[in-house]
């Protein structure tokens, strides 16, 4: 269970937030010019970019008739994490993450209208205070945006945890490194709040079903909110960037 | 997500959408064109772009779509009329890339295989590749249904279809063929006779500019460049 330490007396996180605030999530669409679309965000002191290559002919391997492979990479930088790392592609940490990259963004593609095509999404994370996996699929939705894939809505992701006030449980939103490490639960929930719908919800440790809906309830107002950050975003760049003429030369 | 959000004032407003935004109900009018899904009976944007609504005057049938500013590229389908460019030619078929899809141009070529038996209709078995086509030729093609599943099947075996834009062996740059009759193009600099399959392309539709090497060349010809873009 979860100490005391993870909420202060006055009702004050670790890092001196409220529980239900989020992070601070600066963004900017269009960082890089050779991908199709691209992103940078930051969630706090997570710092995550994206690149999306937009629909082209599938590798013979990966072929599907239905609609579009969404081909996802998820790499953490050597610099990322306080104990440098070496092995920062394909160890099956790296792995994992980019196959529940690949469920959160499948869902979020209108995947039928490019059968035996391939999107490569590529996501690279330079400094991570947790939420890694959540800044990522904000980052991958922008960067999909701006290189034009449809898609069904946005889709945001968010993490929430549960600490002690007194007798009864109090949400946490957004959660970071050291309350990750501190040792309670962790819930990842990535949805598409325009519809209503989950992609993805994976918890580490365990929580009692009683406490399990508030914890819930608080991750999805969280991409509910993400969502109108992002939203605020993409209206900006729109706005700023409506005027470029699209070159294309055959 | 529902807040409208507009550049611009009156007339000249462009009302921009974002992936999931409601544009509306989806009724028996109300169509959902490119860039727009039906959800729950009402219409959504799928793209962040601007919205277009199209007021069809025979059928009073209003359509809405969503036109972005990084165009994703289409899929080629069965059926479609295509052009494209020969990268290599071998005795069993020809390798190219498909540039355009009826009037889109790709932003990432897709490769096609036309194979031997599907270049002409007439003589299959005695064709010689080398002699209907030759690496950098433009070609007109139609996409045949899958077959395979890594790669497009073409097919030329119809007058219409066949080599368009081409360079003769040893000509300079930008110099292009000219068709003599359905099997052969002459250079006009060199004067030297080249063996292609060539396509039967209607003279009205044919946009000169895109053809002629010299821009002089249309009034000497005569014909009128009735195909605007």
């Amino acid at each position: 269970m979860p100490g005391p330490e993870l909420l202060s007396s006055q009702g004050l996180r670790l890092d001196g937030r409220r529980p239900d605030e989020l992070r601070r999530i600066r963004c900017k669409l269009g960082v890089f010019t050779q991908p199709d679309g691209s992103a940078y965000l930051e969630q706090g002191n997570t710092k995550v970019l994206a690149a999306v290559y937009g629909p082209h002919q599938a590798a013979k391997s990966k072929l599907s008739t239905e609609g579009v492979v969404v081909n996802c990479q998820y790499s953490m930088a050597t610099f990322s994490t306080s104990e440098r790392k070496n092995r920062p592609r394909g160890d099956r940490k790296s792995q994992e993450m980019s196959l529940h990259l690949r469920q959160a963004l499948s869902a979020a593609i209108k995947t039928e209208l490019y059968p035996r095509s391939q999107i490569d999404i590529y996501v690279e994370v330079l400094q991570a205070d947790g939420g890694a996996y959540c800044a990522s699929v904000n980052a991958a939705t922008l960067a999909l945006i701006d290189a034009g894939v449809p898609l069904k809505a946005y889709a945001c992701a968010c993490t929430s945890s549960v600490a002690w006030r007194g007798n009864h449980p109090e949400a946490l939103l957004d959660v970071g490194h050291v309350e990750e490490a501190a040792g309670g639960v962790c819930l990842t929930v990535a949805a598409l709040p325009s519809v209503d719908s989950i992609a993805l919800l994976e918890m580490s440790h365990r929580l009692h079903m009683d406490y399990f809906e508030v914890v819930m309830s608080r991750a999805m107002q969280g991409c509910k909110d993400i969502e109108i950050i992002l939203d605020k975003a993409v209206r900006e760049h729109l706005a700023e960037g409506w005027t470029k003429p699209d070159v294309i030369t055959i | 997500m529902t807040t409208e959000d507009s550049i611009g004032e009156g007339e000249y407003a462009i009302n921009l959408s974002y992936p999931g935004f409601d544009l509306g109900e989806a009724k028996k009018d109300v169509i959902s064109g490119p860039g727009t899904y039906i959800f729950n009976g009402r219409i959504r944007s799928a793209l962040a772009g601007v919205i277009n609504e199209y007021e069809d005057e025979k059928t009073k049938a209003k359509t809405i779509s969503v036109v972005s500013p990084k165009a994703p590229s289409i899929v080629p389908k069965t059926g479609n009329k295509i052009t494209a460019r020969v990268t290599s030619v071998n005795a069993r078929l020809v390798q190219c890339q498909i540039l355009c899809v009826e009037d889109f141009v790709m932003s990432r070529p897709y490769r096609g295989i036309l194979r031997k038996e599907d270049i002409r209709l007439l003589d299959k078995d005695k064709i010689d590749p080398y002699k209907c086509y030759r690496p950098g030729d433009i070609i007109l093609a139609k996409i045949l249904p899958m077959r395979e599943m890594h790669c497009y099947y073409l097919t030329t075996a119809e007058n219409e279809l066949g080599v368009v834009i081409c360079t003769a062996e040893g000509s300079p740059q930008g110099i292009h063929m000219v068709p003599i009759s359905w099997s052969e193009m002459q250079c006009p600099k060199t004067l030297v006779k080249e063996s292609r399959k060539v396509a039967r392309v209607i003279p009205e539709t044919i946009n000169r500019s895109f053809v002629l090497a010299t821009p002089g060349e249309d009034e000497k010809t005569g014909l009128e460049n009735t195909k605007t873009d």
